[in-house]
């Protein structure tokens, strides 16, 4: 009989450490319903942050994000794992947000906010002195800077300076080119350097 | 880099550490809805001392999932079942990823066990006929990740 080698090159997992992504997804594909938490709740906060970016109502945002991880939950015995399961994730999520903007001019090239609306809310830079005031005050200013943008240019914007995905994972969740991914990133990377120097 | 640039890549970083206090509050509501949700699957019958029964696949198939990653150095990526006439069980593939390392046929075998101890607990005599059930194993990764077998 051939004898394989028994000897372990491989160093012991560290204490504690989760598994990577793909062991979650085919784990929780198989009805593991401890790795499904664990995929919750690692990409839970990102797709909020995505999806709560993309829809006005916080009553859309939660239907959102119920649908997308009951679709997750009901899909992954078929993930097969061509895109990884943050790519996955996030197209279940833009596919579900999507359903909303249905009540939204359909080309998705039009500002969702009013410009006057948006530079009247931006808070000013020097209107409270202290650091903590100043960091909600910005986060404040990036999020009405970001109602301005058209639902497609916010969501490449988000993805690539936030969530930090490749132009390629891009446009697998958009579904469009990555040519196309550049020329959105451009013009919302454009548009708020401009809206934001309204923040002084 | 511009004044405006540089404020928009502060406000840029702000928002890559943040964590919305909207996400904390439905979190666990949204992961317990999801878990509760039906996944359609299909019946395979089974047969206890009182008669037949059926049992969702997916069922089988966590168990078997359970069953399988018990077993030291393998994990189950993959199972699917196949059921002839009166939904009885007649196939099942079972994929695993092994450690590295491991003695292949060894730990085939120790799969092959465990699968056969899991679907007779969950399937009754139906499972334990002679050749009722074929059972396959099919070692497609081979990992040297032990977080992947854990």
């Amino acid at each position: 009989m051939v004898r394989w080698p028994t000897h372990q090159h491989a160093p012991p997992a560290p204490a504690g450490e989760q598994p990577e992504d793909h062991a979650l997804a085919r784990r929780a594909g198989l009805g593991d319903r401890d790795a499904f938490a664990v995929i919750v709740t690692r990409h839970g906060p990102a797709l909020y942050r995505f999806v709560s970016r993309l829809l006005d109502e916080p009553a859309d945002v939660e239907d959102t994000l119920q649908e997308t991880f009951l679709d997750a939950w009901r899909g992954l015995n078929g993930f097969r794992g061509d895109a990884s399961l943050q790519t996955w994730l996030f197209t279940l999520a833009r596919r579900r947000a999507q359903t909303h903007f249905k009540r939204l001019p359909a080309s998705g090239s039009r500002p969702h906010a009013d410009v006057t609306d948006v530079t009247d809310r931006l808070p000013a830079r020097n209107a409270d002195p202290a650091d903590l005031h100043r960091q909600q005050d910005l986060l404040t200013a990036l999020d009405a800077a970001l109602r301005m943008l058209p639902p497609r240019q916010r969501s490449v914007w988000i993805l690539r300076e936030i969530e930090d995905f490749t132009y390629a994972d891009i446009a697998t969740v958009m579904a469009v080119s990555t040519t196309a991914v550049r020329g959105l990133l451009e013009r919302a990377r454009s548009t708020l350097t401009i809206t934001m120097k309204e923040w002084r | 880099m511009t004044d405006n640039q540089d404020v928009l890549a502060q406000a840029t970083q702000l928002l890559r550490q943040h964590t919305d206090a909207g996400w904390t509050a439905i979190s666990a509501d949204i992961l317990h809805r999801a878990l509760r949700a039906f996944r359609p699957s299909a019946p395979v019958r089974g047969r206890h001392e009182l008669g037949d029964f059926f049992i969702a696949s997916d069922v089988v198939v966590a168990r078997l999932r359970q069953a399988i990653d018990a077993v030291p150095n393998a994990a189950a990526s993959r199972i699917t079942c196949t059921t002839g006439q009166h939904q009885q069980l007649t196939t099942v593939t079972i994929q695993i990823v092994a450690a590295y390392g491991t003695h292949l046929i060894t730990l085939a075998q120790h799969v092959h066990a465990a699968a056969t101890r899991s679907l007779a607990n969950e399937l009754g005599e139906l499972a334990t006929a002679h050749d009722a059930i074929h059972t396959h194993v099919h070692i497609g990764d081979v990992t040297d990740d032990p977080r992947d077998v854990l």
